[in-house]
């Protein structure tokens, strides 16, 4: 029975996927309301499955249906395990709250058919890809959310201005379409080379069942040590999927970019639920190589950590500095989650570095991911209805809105202050259970990136609810004002859906140490107990203590000058760039993407495309010429030389000169065969020869 | 079991060809419809001929021809049947598309006809376009090199005649051109079939397992080989497929698709299953070649502007995706590829068809001078992106599987193999997203952005329901293979997975 609700969380939204357009038909509301409720009966099945996280001991649960028989047996279906129950709860609640709030943000719009069926197909997509019980069908999934996330993000395709993203003048803008398009192809690298790995396991292991390749993982790991350099290319490989997917350093530029679609669309996609499949398919993969590197002693099982901590610190820190000085609410938005991502990409990273502390780093990551999940949604919905009142993307064209929309800056405040990691909110608890895993791997440089990361989430994130809710009227509020548009609340969906996530962040908040301690049981039964991974049991480390105070003392360095900047506006943030060549040219390069973005565009698009018109002019064409012009000039000169020079002498020898020659020569012949010629000798040879062969023919006779 | 099954999957549309042409000053508009009612029998034909195949039986007619060698033999197994019925499925379809899109073509090219003249050139499509079921049917239900080559070289003659009657402005010019390369191919397709007669005394398909470990074995696998390159256009054979595809009337893209697509069938039928171990030796240089040509038609592809070569190009490059699994020699790679090969010849159809359509109602070939096209022709737009997730192995549709099965036997090789091989597999792994760049590129480019002033009049929209809805059901058969590959993998398996070791 309990297995169905794992089956029915993900039929319902792929079920309302399809079903859009006919309920369409019947009525548009009947539309509206039957594509939320559907995600709320996925949301109901999947809290149906929280009560197996309080007895481990019967899981892992599996149920599957034959889908191939040859050339390999496929069984596929769903996975129970805890990892795959709170991931199954974050997409699900959470999808099913943005539903809501989609039922005012989205209100009028011409293409609410096709905004549903993306979002329900998303959502199915996203539940197959975390309750899948084998990698072929989570790949399904992972392609599906990769498609509808292009699908959702370019949303607006018409392109018209006002969805543009970008700007201002002179930095260029992008349309919808095209950022949707970048997102599909940045991640598809990764897809590919996901893929790639994944068929290299299938080679080793013969199985694509998760609990499978678990299990055999002392037969296959160790023969797949036996060829150097292959588990270093799996890595690669695997771990360039999750880099796409989550937006992480060298391929994370496709984020801020997607931030074109829809407001709720980027709450739910590009920060809730699909940002985190990277982070799901790495913890999927960690007992694999944690198995290579510290029980099957495959040193080259250690360069996924390592890639997997070092990309998410480095990340973490790059997509801060850009976060500081983004001008578009969503960017910065995007920006943190790029940022924040990297946190739990560090955390699980460093879970394969030390044997003692594979659970603290699984499970913080997991934690981060699901306060993350939390608070990034509300911020995002938060930031969709600012946009929709203030009409503006820019942080610049806001400013004192917290008077007008006092219910969505209590909200989006709990949810930033839980970003930052001021205690007791959950990001608080989240971020220094990451901090303390990067410690106890005793990896300092790791370290030292996490907290200056610290520093630059607490300033990035105060500005940003400083330049939104504090400080002067903007130029464009004030107009707005003028105008008689009405400045406040959006629809009660809206901001219902917001308030009830703040409410969930306060809970989580309060419950945080408990709710990190029962993640921690889940994962430790499952890692340890059931998965038998070895782990080192090592004394309470000193400097643990220490983590949660220097959180907070970062976070502090990092609010006290963004205070003064944005909501005090003691300092003025032009003036301080004015005043301090340094700063401002750390701000160019900053707001220029550290170069990363143009370098790619400059190589990658420009490059193939220059590439493609290289092929086309100077392959297809000089190909072209030679078959169908030289090769055909060349036959066709061939015959001219063959009629020219072979022909017609051959025609003249034939029908000119040999007949004339035997016409010559037979009258030649004929004239000295006459006997009645003038020239003796050749009337003497002739009678001889006559007598010669008259005296043979009679001595043949006689004989 | 109706009698003669797989013999009416050619005669009929044989007797329908010859009806049409007899009937040709009278029949008008409704030669559209008998040609793809025909089709619509035949394909019904195939279906039940498929059921009894699954169920574990093998047809096989025999009638005589010429003489004891070239028997006119039909078979269908696991493998022939699918290829036969997806090929006539997809004429079928393309029959039904044919039916306004001709008109479309006369009234652009012979606009000053009198009725009679427009009868006669309208009912000369159809009777040509049933060549094309007979020889895909022929090629794959026959026994015997002989009749194999018939089959085969029938096609490029339908080719010729209807590209030079409803092609594009070059279409006498570009049809004679398309001959003369299948007349090159057919060389050497006849010397191989001759030199394999002269080996082991038989036309029979069957028994060119007797050609194992002869000496001669290996010029007539490149014989064949270098007699199907040009057909399915690999580098450097490829140069007669952009012209041929932006000549041709669009109506018949998919088909031509096919024409292309089916060496894959005759590789696998001809040269893998009874010849294996003598085609090792072309298994790295192939899979090479097949490599280069994915990634060059990709990139021929993004230089294109014309939507008729934009999805030339593309199958360039598609069609050696079908090759490499086949060179890579394992079961799941050459019954990946054959699945690859169904699946993309449905996508290409949609793709074709779609940039038919834009031709069609809008007048513009060239990509730049769409845009915006999304908001007028929505169903347009989605039977491309269909296409466009078709050749991109999205799921949920067939190449999905297909792509993940051929690809799992590509690494299967490559894994064992040299390291060239690995480098050969993952870049061709890579190259999957140059056709996710390509092909949604394009969509974005013809189908999205503010719509361009040239296409807005009342005109422009979704075209009529018989172009339309066979499209659309083709995408809905590529989902149902893709959501429940185990049918068409089961068929594939009787045969291949017999032969080849897994």
């Amino acid at each position: 029975m309990s297995i169905l609700f794992a089956w029915l969380c993900i039929a319902f939204p792929l079920i309302g996927a399809p079903l859009s357009p006919v309920l369409a038909k019947i009525h548009p509301k009947l539309r509206d309301y039957g594509e939320v409720f559907l995600s709320f009966l996925s949301a109901v099945a999947s809290v149906m499955l929280i009560p197996y996280l309080f007895y481990p001991s019967k899981l892992p649960m599996e149920s599957a249906v034959v889908w191939l028989t040859v050339p390999i047996e496929l069984r596929v279906g769903v996975l129970i395990d805890p990892l795959s129950i709170v991931m199954a709860n974050v997409v699900a609640v959470i999808s099913f709250i943005i539903m809501v709030y989609c039922l005012g943000y989205m209100k009028g719009d011409p293409s609410l058919t096709r905004f549903w069926m993306w979002m329900n197909l998303f959502i199915g997509s996203m539940l197959l890809l975390v309750l899948s019980n084998n990698l072929l069908f989570l790949f399904m999934g992972w392609k599906g959310v990769g498609l509808c996330s292009y699908g959702l993000i370019g949303f607006y395709y018409k392109d018209e201005n006002k969805y543009w993203i970008g700007g201002p003048p002179p930095t260029s803008y992008c349309t919808p379409s095209h950022a949707g398009l970048k997102a599909l192809v940045v991640t598809g690298v990764g897809d590919v080379l996901l893929l790639g790995g994944i068929l290299i396991i299938f080679f080793y292991s013969r199985t694509l069942n998760l609990l499978e390749l678990y299990e055999t993982s002392s037969v296959w790991i160790p023969e797949m040590a036996k060829s150097p350099g292959i588990i270093l290319l799996l890595s690669l490989l695997i771990l360039a999927g999750p880099i796409g997917k989550s937006a992480q350093f060298p391929l994370h530029e496709w984020l801020p970019e997607a931030m074109a679609g829809p407001g709720p669309v980027s709450a739910l996609i590009h920060a809730a639920t699909m940002v985190k499949s990277g982070v799901y398919l790495i913890a999927r993969f960690i007992p694999i190589f944690y198995y290579g590197y510290w029980v099957a002693g495959c040193s080259e099982a250690s360069s996924f950590f390592i890639l997997t901590a070092w990309i998410g610190a480095f990340t973490a820190f790059l997509a801060a500095t850009q976060g500081m000085v983004s001008l578009e609410l969503k960017k910065a938005l995007a920006y943190s989650t790029v940022s924040q991502i990297g946190y739990m990409m560090l955390a699980l990273g460093v879970a394969g570095l030390n044997s003692s502390i594979l659970v603290e780093g699984f499970t913080s990551g997991i934690f981060h991911l699901v306060s993350h999940a939390l608070f990034k949604a509300c911020l995002f919905l938060c930031a969709g209805s600012v946009i929709h009142t203030a009409h503006s993307i820019y942080l610049q064209d806001m400013g004192s809105l917290k008077r007008y929309m006092p219910y969505t800056w209590i909200f989006m405040l709990i949810a930033a202050l839980s970003l930052i990691g001021v205690p007791p909110l959950p990001g608080f608890w989240s971020k220094d259970a990451v901090l303390a895993s990067t410690l106890e791997a005793h990896n300092y440089p790791l370290f030292l990136f996490a907290l200056i990361t610290v520093v630059l989430t607490s300033f990035y994130t105060i500005r940003f609810i400083g330049m939104v809710f504090h400080g002067r009227e903007s130029e464009n509020v004030e107009k707005l004002r003028q105008k008689g548009v009405h400045l406040g609340e959006g629809y009660r969906t809206m901001w219902v859906s917001c308030g009830i996530l703040a409410i969930m962040i306060v809970l989580a908040g309060i419950l945080g140490p408990r709710l990190g301690h029962f993640l921690r049981e889940g994962f430790q039964y499952n890692l340890v107990e059931k998965l038998h991974l070895p782990v080192e049991h090592v004394k309470e480390n000193s400097m643990h203590v220490s983590v949660p105070l220097l959180s907070v003392i970062f976070v502090i360095i990092g609010a006290v000058p963004a205070y003064l900047l944005y909501i005090s506006h003691r300092l003025d943030p032009k003036g301080m760039l004015e005043k301090y060549p340094t700063l401002k040219v750390f701000h160019q390069f900053f707001w220029d993407r550290w170069y990363i973005n143009s370098l790619y565009y400059r190589f990658f698009v420009d490059g193939i495309i220059k590439l493609s018109a290289f092929v086309a002019k100077s392959i297809e064409d000089p190909m072209d010429r030679f078959y169908h012009k030289k090769l055909v000039d060349g036959i066709i000169k061939l015959s001219a030389f063959v009629a020219k020079s072979i022909e017609n002498p051959l025609d003249k020898a034939y029908h000119e000169k040999l007949p004339s020659l035997i016409t010559k020569m037979a009258y030649n012949g004929l004239m000295r065969m006459r006997t009645e010629t003038r020239e003796l000798l050749y009337n003497v040879t002739y009678i001889l020869i006559f007598f010669i062969f008259s005296l043979f023919i009679m001595l043949w006779v006689i004989k | 079991m109706i009698p003669y099954v797989l013999l009416q999957t050619i005669v009929v549309p044989a007797m329908a060809s010859i009806f049409i042409f007899l009937t040709r000053h009278k029949l008008g508009r409704k030669a559209g419809w008998i040609a793809s009612i025909t089709l619509l029998y035949t394909t019904a034909l195939l279906v039940i001929a498929g059921i009894k195949v699954y169920q574990g039986e093998i047809i096989y007619e025999e009638y005589p021809f010429v003489g004891p060698d070239i028997k006119f033999d039909l078979l269908a197994d696991g493998l022939s049947l699918p290829v036969a019925l997806i090929m006539n499925m997809l004429c079928t379809v393309l029959s039904f598309y044919s039916i306004h899109y001709v008109e479309h073509r006369i009234e652009a090219i012979y606009a000053e006809v009198d009725e009679r003249k427009w009868r006669s050139t309208y009912t000369s499509f159809f009777y040509l376009f049933l060549g094309f079921p007979i020889g895909f049917a022929g090629v794959s239900l026959v026994t015997n090199l002989i009749a194999m080559y018939f089959f085969l070289e029938l096609l490029p003659i339908v080719l010729y005649f209807i590209m030079a009657y409803f092609g594009y402005v070059e279409r006498v010019r570009v049809a004679f051109m398309c001959l003369l390369w299948a007349a090159a191919g057919a060389v050497f397709f006849l010397a191989g079939t001759l030199l394999t007669y002269s080996q082991i005394g038989t036309f029979r398909i069957s028994e060119l397992h007797a050609l194992v470990g002869n000496p001669w074995t290996v010029w007539i696998i490149l014989s064949f080989l270098l007699a199907l390159f040009p057909k399915m256009a690999i580098f450097p054979f490829q140069v007669w497929m952009p012209w041929v595809h932006a000549e041709h009337p669009t109506c018949i893209a998919g088909l031509l698709a096919v024409y292309a697509n089916i060496a894959a069938y005759i590789i696998v039928r001809v040269l893998i299953l009874p010849l294996r171990d003598d085609f090792k030796v072309f298994c790295i240089p192939v899979m090479i070649m097949a490599l280069i040509t994915m990634i060059y038609g990709s990139l021929l592809t993004m230089a294109q502007d014309d939507v008729k070569r934009f999805a030339a190009c593309s199958t360039i490059s598609q069609l050696a995706y079908s090759l490499l699994g086949l060179a890579a020699l394992t079961t799941y790679s050459v019954e990946g590829g054959m699945f690859f090969f169904l699946s993309h010849i449905m996508g290409k159809t949609l793709l074709f068809s779609t940039a038919g359509i834009l031709v069609y109602i809008t007048g513009v070939r060239d990509m730049r001078q769409m845009g915006g096209l999304g908001s007028k022709m929505p169903v347009t737009a989605l039977i491309w992106i269909m296409g466009s997730m078709m050749l991109s192995g999205l799921p949920p549709f067939s190449s999905f599987p297909a792509e993940w099965i051929m690809f799992t036997g590509i690494f299967i090789r490559s894994v064992q193999a040299p390291p060239i091989a690995l480098v050969v597999a993952i870049l061709g792994v890579c190259a999957i997203a140059l056709t996710v760049a390509y092909t949604f590129w394009g969509m974005k480019r013809i189908f999205f952005g503010p719509l361009k002033a040239n296409l807005s009049n009342h005109e422009i929209k979704d075209p009529p329901l018989t172009m339309s809805v066979p499209l659309l059901l083709t995408g809905v058969v590529s989902i149902i293979l893709g959501l429940y590959p185990k049918v068409i993998m089961d068929l594939f398996h009787f045969v291949i997975g017999g032969l080849l070791p897994s």
